[in-house]
Formats: structure tokens, C-alpha cells, sequence
């Protein structure tokens, strides 16, 4: 589903290049739910943003859905964000002049979806995540924890191939966020497959499998669902990760 | 998986289609949801449009009220004055001093052309007098003519009537009033014909009142038979004007050449350079009007295109301040899968829709102003529809230009930066 192979992004800033990630590999199959846990600086805000096809890297190879991603211009990554990619981001960011459910409509109108069902299908997403009878408020008119049902339920309703969510509950109180964090148990519990970035690791410990980041670099993978062990490909470039003495930068995130 | 996930998805037939749709509806609904800022975003090009048909409305009023005007002087109109051309005007303000050079030779030899050229011809002197009726004076301009004057000026009684031929030849001291002098001296309304006006204290009979013409010097005019204007007024033998009827508009360019060539040979003189006289052509002068009214009219459409041109810097002005406001809104719009050209299009069409809101309202406005400027002003203002059409176009291609470079840059944001604006 995902594959990222020795990926390297680096920003030049004045005189100084910013390696914001360094060699990194990872693989995430379809069904997962992986967290991406690191301190701010770690790299991580840089990886979510190529596992969600905002940017490309500077080099290595990205594999999502099938498809080499690392090369696309401008217009091929919107239609790939559009396709494989459903956002969740930590302030919502809905669009504060739609109703909910013309929120939830939005990536259905970039993907072509004529009215009809587009209304039909984002209504489904609304019943999803117990809001099908919010559909005609505006965000203004929902409580923290209502939009942010609304923007899983957008970002469900063109059925992408991963659930990319960016601490999705760092807006919300922690009763809230419980609830949030139930509804992606189920969603995952369904089959759909979540990446969930955060800084929070008590939040990161409700995924089966956590990957560390710091300094760019990928320095411990978790995976419950195999008895705590490290799996293959992904224990050994943590441990190159791990081994490696550079002194970096550290990019603010 | 891939298939599965596809499943239940139908496409649009045209997928651009129900973009601009939505777009559309996007549009409308922050135009009404934030009318105040629309109404100031549009304000410019509202003025504009509505200046620009407005203006063009009253140029055209200006110009037919020219035509209009001309048309009353007479039909087919050769005016020959004695002395010196002065402008253009058809008929000069003050004939009272000029040299009369044009002799009852130059009359008879111009009514005398052949080949059908010349319908009509009345010679015509003044002299500002003063008159008196009973104990009440004013000053005027007395006109000496004969009896084909009212046909040749088109200019006639409308009571009573004009003097005869016979009054004409016996040199009868008779006058029929301007509409003008008569409100002046006979006040209370009385009935004028058969009392005496005094000239210059020679009495004259008064025969008939004459039509209102709108311009004073023809309304405060009194008009007594040439033989008597000679004897008892002016003491010349010449004619100070010579008014010609061409027998129909073909042929005025001609009949002025014959007239001048004729007068030229009685008078001794080898070209028009060094003539005594000029002809005024009614054609040449409604020309020379209309163009300088037409001139008038590209001036206040270009001033009013001007207006447009700023009303259009106005929608560029709120479209890139609407651009920044909702940078985070594009953010969001791009990580959901819209394309540069998507967004592109989204301000695009946002753009277009205020310029078209801003055009209809102006031409609303522009044909309200047209229409107040008649019904209201009293002024001749006549709605071009092609220059109502010409606004609205160009209210739009405003739209379209001045909306362009906001929205290209909305489109060249980066998805990342965008998301993270504040």
C-alpha cells in the first residue's frame, strides 16, 4: 500500500542544508494502523506531508496504491491526493461557508462525482461517524469533536487507499479525543488503513504498530500485532538509523 | 481492493462542467452571504458601465438635438452671407453690422440659375431697433425679406400671416411680430393685428405673429417687407444674406458652386480666396456639428471606460486580498485533490461573477440615468443598445483580466505552506 524507500528530503536554508529525512524506508500494508511518534523537529511533519503527496522528496522512492509517486508534477499529486489520500488534520479545517455536508462533498467534486451521488455518498460517510443528521449545519454550528467527525467523514468519502491523520485530537479535550481515537479503531477494525503522526505517546501506544522518529531518521519500530518484534526491512534501516552518528539540523516543524 | 474501493463511483460526463457549477453556486453564495463587501468590490465597475451608457446616452441626445435644431433652420438650406467667413456656425449671431455687399442683381441672377438647382431664394437685412406699442418699449432685431422668407427658413405665421407680394412691392409698412415681441408688448394678451408698432418711431401695421423657433434671435425678431426695411431703417440698396433653397440635398454641393460662381462673376472677383462673401451649407454645418457632438461622445466614453479600468483594479484589489484571507481554504481544497487549475478556475469564475453582477447593475443604473436625464432633466438622452451591450462586455473582459493574476496566484500556492497560513 505504502512504500518508502530510502527517502531524503533536504531544505536549503541561506548557506546551510536541512536534511529533514534521511534515509528513510518504511512499509505499511493495507488494514494497518501505523502511529509516526517524534518530537517536533523530528522529521515528522516533512513525512506526512510526502506520505500524503503534499511534496515530493529529493530522493529515493515512493510507492502508494500501486504507483511510483516520487516523480508526479503538480496536477498528477492532486489527483493522487484526491484518489489514495483522505486528510485529517488537528484543527479540522473544514470550510467554514459549506454546511457539513457539502464539506464532506468536496473531494467528491475534485474527483468528478456527479451531484446526485456525490450527495448520496457523503451523506453514507455522515452516518458513518453518527452525524447524518448534522448534514446541513455549518462548522460553526458543531461542537470540536462534531467537526472533527465531519473532516474523517470527508476524508473517508472518496474511499482512499489510507486515513493520513495529523494529531487529530491536539484540538480536542481528552474525552473528546477518546472518542475520536474509538472511531478510528473501528474505521481500522473495518478494514480501512490509518497513518496517525503525533507527538503524544500515549495516543501513539493506541496503534498496533508505532514508528520513532527523530533527527529525520527512523530510530525504533513497534509492532504489536508480532509480539513486540521489529519486522524485516524496516529493523534493518532502523538500526542504520540508529548506528549512524551525523550532527543535523533539526527543522522546525 | 482498488476496484472495491472504486465501486459505486460515477463520474460526471464532464467533469469541468459541474466544477464551474459549483463554482457558479460557490460564488453566488459568498456574493450574497457578504453583500456589503460585494457591493464596494463591484462598485467600481457598477459605476463605469452605468457612466459609460449614461454618457453615451446623452451624447446621442446632444447630437440629435444638433440635427434637430439645423432641420428647423430650413430644408436643403445655402446660406450666402456678405464679408468674411466667421466659423462655422450656420447662422451667425449677430448679421445686424455686417456690410451689405450682395445686390438685387445677385438675387435675381441666383433665381435665375438653371438646371433646377435652386428651388427658392429670399434676401435678408437686419438692423436692431427699438420698438414701441402704446408706452411699451424693447429692442429687437427688425429683418427685412420678401414673401418667400417663411418657405426658404421654414419659419412661419402661425397667426395672421406674412406680408403679401403686393405689400412687398408698394413698399407697405407692415410687420409680422416674433413670438417674443408679442409676449413683451402686448402683455395682457390683447390681439395684435391691425394696431401699430413703432420702428424706430415709424409705425407699422402688425399682420401676423410668427411660430416660436426655441432661439431668441428669430423669436425677438420683427420681420417687414425689404422695400420698406431699405427706405425706412437701413437707407442700403444691398442685401446683407441671400437664403437659397437647393432644390434637394443632392444637388446642394452643386448649387452652392453655381451660386458662387455666378456672384463671383457679378462681383468682379477671380476665386473664392479673395471673394466679398461665403456660403454656408446646411449639410456641411449638420456634418461639422455632428461631429464635434461625435468627438463629444468618444470623449465621455472614454472617460467612462477609464472608470471602468479602475473599477476593474477594485475587483483585482478584493480578489488578492480574498485570495490571501482564504489561503487556508486553498490549502485544504488541494490536499482534498484540487489541481492548480481547479483552483485557478474557483477565483476565476468568482471574479467574473462580481463583474457581471457589477455590469447589470450598472446598465440597470445607466438606463435609470438615461431615462431621470429625459423624464426628469428635460435633457435629450437617447440609450445607444450597443453601447449598453459594449459596457457589459467590457465589464466582464475586466472581470476576466483583472480577476486573472489573483487567481493565478492562488492556483501557484503550495499546498503545504497554504495549509499552515494563519
Amino acid at each position: 500500500m505504502i512504500e518508502l524507500s530510502n527517502i531524503r528530503k533536504f531544505y536549503q536554508m541561506g548557506p546551510d542544508t536541512i536534511h529533514a529525512l534521511d534515509d528513510v524506508s518504511l512499509r505499511i500494508d493495507e488494514g494497518d494502523f501505523v502511529s509516526i511518534i517524534g518530537p517536533s523537529g523530528s522529521g515528522k511533519s516533512t513525512l506526512m506531508n510526502l506520505i500524503g503527496c503534499l511534496d515530493t522528496p529529493s530522493s529515493g522512492t515512493y510507492v502508494l496504491d500501486g504507483m511510483p509517486v516520487e516523480k508526479l508534477s503538480r496536477n498528477q499529486l492532486a489527483e493522487v491526493r484526491n484518489r489514495s489520500i483522505g486528510f485529517v488534520f488537528q484543527t479540522f479545517n473544514l470550510l467554514p461557508r459549506l454546511s457539513a455536508l457539502e464539506n464532506v462533498e468536496v473531494p467528491l467534486v475534485y474527483a468528478g462525482v456527479d451531484r446526485r451521488h456525490r450527495r448520496a455518498l457523503a451523506q453514507q460517510m455522515l452516518e458513518k461517524v453518527g452525524l447524518s443528521d448534522r448534514g446541513r449545519h455549518l462548522p460553526n454550528e458543531l461542537s470540536g469533536g462534531q467537526r472533527q467527525r465531519v473532516a474523517i467523514a470527508r476524508a473517508l468519502a472518496g474511499r482512499p487507499a489510507v486515513l493520513l491523520a495529523d494529531e487529530p485530537t491536539g484540538a480536542l479535550d481528552t474525552r473528546t479525543g477518546e472518542e475520536i481515537m474509538a472511531l478510528f479503531a473501528e474505521l481500522h477494525k473495518e478494514g480501512t488503513t490509518i497513518v496517525l503522526v503525533t507527538h503524544d505517546p500515549v495516543l501513539a501506544d493506541k496503534a498496533p504498530r508505532i514508528i520513532r522518529l527523530k533527527d529525520g531518521r527512523i530510530v525504533g519500530v513497534e509492532d504489536f500485532t508480532l509480539g513486540h518484534q521489529v519486522s524485516g526491512s524496516t529493523a534493518r534501516v532502523a538500526a542504520a538509523s540508529l548506528s549512524a552518528a551525523t550532527a543535523q539540523k533539526e527543522l522546525v516543524s | 481492493m482498488s476496484k472495491d474501493r472504486k465501486a459505486g463511483m460515477k463520474l460526471s460526463r464532464d467533469k469541468n462542467t459541474a466544477m464551474v457549477i459549483d463554482s457558479i453556486l460557490m460564488s453566488v453564495r459568498s456574493l450574497v452571504g457578504n453583500p456589503v463587501r460585494a457591493f464596494l468590490t463591484v462598485l467600481g465597475i457598477m459605476i463605469g458601465v452605468a457612466a459609460v451608457i449614461a454618457l453615451v446616452a446623452l451624447g446621442n441626445g446632444a447630437k440629435s438635438t444638433v440635427a434637430d435644431s439645423l432641420q428647423t433652420l430650413g430644408s436643403n438650406l445655402l446660406i450666402v452671407y456678405s464679408g468674411e467667413p466667421r466659423g462655422s456656425s450656420l447662422v451667425r449671431r449677430n448679421t445686424t453690422n455686417i456690410t451689405p455687399v450682395l445686390s438685387q442683381e445677385d438675387l435675381d441672377s441666383t433665381r435665375q440659375l438653371s438646371g433646377g438647382l435652386i428651388s427658392m431664394a429670399a434676401p435678408e437685412s437686419s438692423a436692431s431697433v427699438q420698438l414701441k406699442v402704446n408706452n411699451l418699449n424693447m429692442a429687437a432685431t427688425a429683418i427685412g425679406t420678401d414673401v418667400y422668407y417663411p418657405e426658404v427658413r421654414n419659419f412661419f405665421p402661425v397667426y395672421g400671416r406674412f406680408f403679401d407680394q403686393e405689400e412687398y412691392a408698394s413698399r407697405s409698412l407692415v410687420a409680422v411680430i416674433g413670438i417674443e415681441v408679442y409676449r413683451q408688448l402686448f402683455p395682457s394678451g390683447e390681439d395684435p393685428l391691425g394696431q401699430k408698432v413703432r420702428i424706430n418711431g415709424i409705425g407699422f401695421e402688425i399682420v401676423g405673429i410668427m411660430q416660436e423657433k426655441g432661439n431668441s434671435s428669430q423669436d425677438s425678431s420683427i420681420l417687414i417687407p425689404m422695400s420698406a426695411f431699405q427706405r425706412s431703417i437701413s437707407g442700403e440698396a444691398d442685401y446683407a444674406i441671400i437664403n437659397i433653397q437647393a432644390a434637394n440635398s443632392e444637388v446642394m454641393r452643386d448649387a452652392q458652386l453655381w451660386v458662387e460662381s455666378v456672384l463671383l462673376q457679378n462681383h468682379g472677383i477671380a476665386s473664392m480666396d479673395f471673394a466679398d462673401f461665403y456660403i454656408a451649407n446646411q449639410l456641411d454645418i449638420l456634418a461639422t456639428a455632428q461631429g464635434v457632438t461625435g468627438t463629444f461622445t468618444v470623449l465621455l466614453a472614454g472617460i467612462a471606460a477609464i472608470s471602468l479600468l479602475v473599477g476593474g483594479i477594485g475587483i483585482m484589489n478584493i480578489m488578492l486580498v480574498s485570495v490571501t484571507e482564504r489561503t487556508r481554504e486553498i490549502g485544504v481544497r488541494m490536499a482534498l485533490g484540487a489541481r492548480p487549475g481547479d483552483v485557478l478556475l474557483q477565483f476565476l469564475i468568482e471574479s467574473i461573477i462580481l463583474s457581471i453582477a457589477g455590469g447589470i447593475a450598472g446598465v440597470l443604473i445607466g438606463l435609470l440615468a438615461s431615462w431621470l436625464a429625459v423624464h426628469v432633466g428635460n435633457m435629450a438622452a437617447v440609450p445607444d443598445y450597443f453601447s449598453v451591450l459594449l459596457a457589459f462586455g467590457f465589464s466582464l473582459a475586466t472581470g476576466l483580466f483583472f480577476g486573472g493574476y489573483p487567481a493565478w496566484r492562488a492556483s501557484r500556492l503550495d499546498p503545504i505552506e497554504a495549509l499552515r497560513y494563519e
